[in-house]
């Protein structure tokens, strides 16, 4: 092992992290906030507007996200009327189109994911949301989306840290994240070990920053979970 | 404590399931200061009743009608009779709070954000004088200290002495209790029973769904039993619990001391 070589790329890994931070939480934040109302259409009785979410969410968790960064950035190029749209300026840039691939990827998991969070609320809990004359979009806002999240929260952890974990397919469409920092000094140095070595330390350590940070939020979220001690005792 | 003045009038519900037909035209009134028991065999229809007269289930055929209210229906493009109006809905359902068998409070809010929760984001009352009407409704039923707790912290009988809270925050004009104590442990049931008593006596008007046939006869001032989606016997409680005139009513009676 050699230390020098991990000492001189420094700060291209560093700056591969930035890449990396940025390409994963951007697709997240937009991928969850459309996930919200696609989980909700998602679980509407009238099938033109389930149906739609349904196709989108069957493509994305059918197809593998490698496929799905090939078809916008190699493929999107072949359509006339794309590269001579405004659009061009974005789409012929490869960062653009691995955060729309991520987006679009994690939009669809975390869409199924809320849905499964939804269709666990307790039907009591709806009953008595319409007993005090809720409006639907009261009842989901007040009721049902903030028992979904807490229920889906573990299943979200998973698909934060595998987003973290796909986005090393950034590297292949010339990004230099994490991944791509890695190969760069492995081709100059030819040091695999070491190369990768250290953008799996890289990885780790955003992995349990994560992990941590869900802790935090479940012991947050799930007070009305806890044995009784804080709460009751917070009351007396 | 009746006034005269009509609560509630429910005329002719019919409500199927598929092939069963739950209730076969049943007729009620009730005055403000009314408390109706209603009983029943399992399977009679009576938590169905009930559960009609807050559209919670939508009656096939028949008319319901809150103060002066007449909630109207229409027929959907499925030929299901449904409500003409959401809002109307809504609105009606703030005047009718329901207690619940199995309480159903909002398990990820605490005990007093549970009963200011309708109060402030349904009517729009104000936060801190939402809070004050929550506390002084959780201090009637005995469990203000338990006001920050969870619902999954209390025992039931405390769950559903909130949910009456929960209830009366609303300031609601009749009351509907699904069998509220079936639920519960035996040793829990007095304490819930108490509580409804209390309410009883204060002249609220309330239709009540029970199996608790003491409560029914010394609270209620009608009670009405109901057997295969029709109402078999109706009257004054401490008469026709004594001295059943059906034949039915009288097995039922038997069966349940």
């Amino acid at each position: 092992m050699d230390f020098s070589i991990i000492a001189d790329s420094f700060g291209l890994y560093i700056q591969g992290l930035k890449t990396t931070l940025q390409l994963v939480f951007i697709s997240l934040a937009i991928g969850l906030s459309m996930a919200v109302p696609l989980a909700v259409f998602r679980t509407s009785k009238n099938r033109l507007i389930s149906g739609p979410v349904r196709a989108y969410v069957y493509f994305f968790r059918g197809t593998p996200l490698l496929v799905q960064m090939f078809i916008i950035y190699y493929g999107l190029g072949q359509f006339e009327i794309v590269r001579t749209s405004f659009l061009w300026v974005f789409l012929k840039e490869a960062y653009v189109c691995a955060l729309l691939a991520f987006t679009l990827n994690t939009a669809a998991y975390t869409t199924e994911i809320i849905r499964g969070g939804i269709a666990g609320t307790p039907i009591g809990e709806i009953e008595a949301a319409k007993s005090v004359g809720m409006s639907r979009g009261l009842m989901f806002r007040r009721i049902i989306l903030p028992g979904a999240f807490r229920r889906a929260l573990p299943a979200y952890s998973n698909e934060v840290i595998f987003m973290l974990h796909g986005s090393s397919l950034a590297s292949v469409i010339t990004i230099i994240d994490i991944t791509g920092a890695a190969r760069i000094v492995n081709s100059r140095y030819y040091s695999p070990y070491e190369a990768f070595l250290t953008a799996a330390v890289f990885y780790m350590a955003i992995t349990f920053t994560l992990v941590w940070l869900f802790k935090k939020l479940e012991h947050r979220w799930y007070a009305h979970l806890r044995p009784q001690e804080h709460s009751a005792a917070a009351a007396a | 404590m009746d006034t005269g003045e009509t609560a509630l009038v429910l005329e002719d519900l019919h409500k199927r399931f598929g092939s069963l037909e739950v209730l076969k035209g049943v007729t009620l009134s009730a005055h403000k200061g009314d408390v109706i028991s209603i009983l029943g065999s399992s399977g009679s229809g009576k938590s169905t009743l009930l559960r009609c007269i807050n559209l919670l289930e939508v009656p096939d055929k028949g008319t319901i009608r809150v103060g002066d209210e007449e909630i109207r229906m229409k027929t959907n493009r499925r030929g299901e009779r449904v409500p003409a109006d959401r809002k109307q809905v809504e609105k009606v359902r703030t005047r009718l709070s329901m207690v619940f068998q199995q309480f159903n409070l909002w398990s990820h809010m605490t005990i007093l954000q549970n009963v200011i929760e309708a109060p402030v984001h349904v009517l729009k009352v104000p936060k801190a004088e939402a809070v004050q009407v929550a506390e002084r409704y959780l201090e009637k039923v005995g469990i203000y200290d338990k006001k920050n707790a969870y619902p999954a912290h209390l025992s039931g009988g405390q769950q559903q002495r909130a949910a009456i809270a929960r209830a009366l925050a609303m300031e609601p004009d009749v009351m509907l209790f699904d069998e509220p104590t079936s639920a519960l442990d035996p040793e829990l049931v007095g304490e819930v029973l108490q509580v409804i008593r209390k309410l009883a006596y204060e002249g609220r008007t309330m239709i009540v769904v029970t199996h608790e046939m003491g409560f029914a006869r010394d609270v209620s001032t009608r009670a009405i039993f109901l057997n295969e989606g029709r109402i078999e016997e109706e009257g004054d409680p401490g008469e026709i619990l004594v001295s059943p005139k059906s034949e039915r009513f009288r097995a039922f009676l038997d069966c349940s001391i």
